[in-house]
């Protein structure tokens, strides 16, 4: 008996080694070091000094010197924009996911799966390529101008591209496989019953929509909503592509801190608060849905 | 009348819902479209005006003679192109294996044994998944260069092992969950080792699950661009990386080419990888 117990613990010891490994030595570290980072102070021609350093944080939050660095309320408003962006992206590809997911439920199985393919299709597209697409639509010189032009319905192009509009269509364009995906699930297992209940009852299609479909699809809302807030706030590919210099997102800053600047220790600093606010949400949402539950359950 | 009144709407929504729908998948592909007709276009001034039909572009990519003029030219070099997938093909390949190996012997750990450490490992395990790319980009960079490992093929490797090992796991723990565990304890019962069991009873039930997740780890790796651009060195471009870059420095006629092939493939690798989980499933 204790023969075998040991030689199960010792396979599960193998079964576990290797990903103990990777994420300690490949994850965590990496992480802890960051951290590290953050507090250290950065070096006159990039690289670091080794001394404990609270003016990274302090030219975001506030505290800085006025010596050596500068408290900046620049970054205030670049956080400012990464969240509204985010958040507008996440809102809108909520509405535009809701009634074509409502309407996926309503089909034959055989026409559920295949729209389910269609729309999981490109995400396996590239990232990049699909941005791109969306360059060569807005641009000046591009497809909308070219076709308004030709059809001559304007005379002079106007500019869609580098804009926030730009940005907030790049990011609701890459991550809708995200919101769509979660919707259609919490849509699809809500109980058929309970819609025909609320009807004989005497609601109206619009009540019973409000009363129970929506009330009831609460946990693929959330869930989507945070697949597509993470992703978009620290986003700096769509921006740099679609919005240009004058679109900055967190994401933006942190790279030029890395490649541009050589500021490591703040580009530390900046993406440890990405890190922090998205952890929040994270355990927004894992309240929000622990709470749905008990309530369904009630 | 109020029924009539109601049937009326009822049927109006939900032509409204149809159209909507259609005009919703439109959104989707239509951009993706219209970089594949518009790589065919002959305009080199204006690569959304359309003036012919021409295979140049696709012609330049591959590095074959054209009728183009030497100034419209623009591939740097074919070689790079080339270089640049085949750097991303083995970063692919390699990472595939390792993540799929590691992923699926930790989804076993999980749903087999009981131990005290779970939910500890549960949380470990989804967090690469969880933070953003930039930051698990910029983290690997520091690491690396603090622990004087040279940026190169390698790192990108390990890099995309971090986070991919998470997603096999999460595939392969969904087979697992779904399967019967009668037959395991069968062939234990009729005698068999742990690793006849394993080779002969386990793997085969959770064959599709793994082959899942490695096509996951494959498509997710070929098409990763934040956490490479950071880890990449000098002479280890991917080519996500590489048209990244050509694209910050001025979109060319040719860039519709390469990308056109992208959409072509990737797209026909994943259908062929979704007909094939779903006939599996059945």
């Amino acid at each position: 008996m204790a023969l075998a117990g040991t030689r199960k613990r010792v396979r599960l010891a193998g079964l576990l080694s290797p990903i103990t490994i990777l994420l300690t030595v490949f994850f965590i570290a990496p992480l802890s070091i960051l951290l590290v980072y953050a507090f250290l102070e950065p070096g006159l021609y990039g690289g670091v000094v080794w001394n404990f350093y609270d003016q990274n944080f302090g030219r975001i939050l506030g505290w800085a010197d006025g010596y050596y660095e500068e408290f900046d309320p620049v970054y205030f408003s670049i956080f400012g924009r990464s969240f509204r962006l985010a958040i507008t992206t996440v809102l809108i590809s909520l509405l535009l996911c809701y009634p074509a997911a409502l309407w996926v439920t309503s089909l034959s199985e055989r026409w559920r799966s295949f729209f389910l393919f269609l729309i999981t299709l490109p995400f396996f597209a590239s990232l990049v390529v699909r941005l791109f697409a969306w360059v060569l639509i807005l641009k000046p010189t591009g497809w909308i101008n070219e076709t308004l032009i030709s059809i001559g319905m304007i005379v002079k192009p106007f500019d869609m591209l580098y804009t926030e509009g730009a940005v907030v269509l790049g990011m609701v364009y890459v991550f809708i496989p995200f919101m769509f995906l979660p919707l259609y699930a919490s849509l699809e297992k809500l109980d058929r019953s309970l819609l025909e209940a609320s009807g004989d009852l005497g609601a109206g299609r619009f009540k019973t929509f409000m009363r129970v479909t929506l009330p009831l699809s609460v946990p693929g809302m959330v869930g989507g909503s945070i697949i597509v807030f993470i992703p978009s706030l620290g986003n700096f590919i769509v921006p740099d592509l679609l919005g240009g210099a004058k679109v900055l997102m967190i994401g933006n800053l942190i790279e030029q801190q890395f490649l541009e600047a050589r500021n490591w220790p703040f580009g530390s600093a900046l993406a440890w608060m990405v890190m922090v606010a998205v952890l929040l949400f994270l355990l927004i949402y894992v309240t929000v849905v622990n709470r749905a539950e008990a309530l369904q359950e009630q | 009348m109020r029924e009539i009144f109601d049937r009326t709407m009822r049927r109006a929504s939900r032509h409204a819902l149809l159209v909507y729908s259609i005009l919703f998948f439109a959104f989707i592909y239509a951009p993706m479209m219209i970089i594949i007709v518009y790589s065919f276009n002959a305009n080199p001034v204006n690569m959304m005006s359309w003036s012919g039909f021409t295979f140049d572009w696709y012609r330049t990519i591959f590095g074959l003679g054209t009728k183009l003029t030497e100034q419209t030219m623009y591939v740097e070099s074919t070689e790079q192109l080339t270089n640049a997938v085949g750097h991303s093909l083995i970063v692919a390949l390699t990472t595939t294996t390792i993540s799929t190996v590691i992923g699926t012997l930790t989804a076993l750990a999980m749903a087999r044994f009981g131990f005290r450490l779970k939910t500890f490992y549960r949380v470990l395990v989804f967090m690469p998944m969880i933070i953003p790319d930039i930051v698990l980009g910029i983290a690997l960079l520091i690491y690396f260069v603090t622990i004087g490992v040279k940026l190169g093929l390698v790192t990108i490797i390990i890099g995309h092992c971090t986070f991919l090992a998470s997603y096999v796991f999460i595939v392969v723990s969904a087979r697992l969950a779904g399967m019967d565990q009668t037959c395991e304890e069968a062939s234990a019962d009729l005698g068999a080792s742990a690793y006849q069991t394993f080779r002969r009873v386990t793997l085969p039930l959770i064959l599709p699950g793994v082959i899942g997740g490695a096509l996951l780890a494959f498509i997710i790796s070929m098409d990763d661009l934040v956490i490479t651009y950071f880890i990449a060195g000098v002479d280890s471009t991917t080519l996500p990386v590489f048209i990244y870059g050509m694209l910050r420095r001025g979109i060319k006629p040719e860039i519709n080419a390469i990308a056109s092939l992208m959409i072509f493939f990737s797209l026909v690798i994943a259908s062929l990888g979704l007909w094939f989980r779903s006939r599996s499933s059945r």
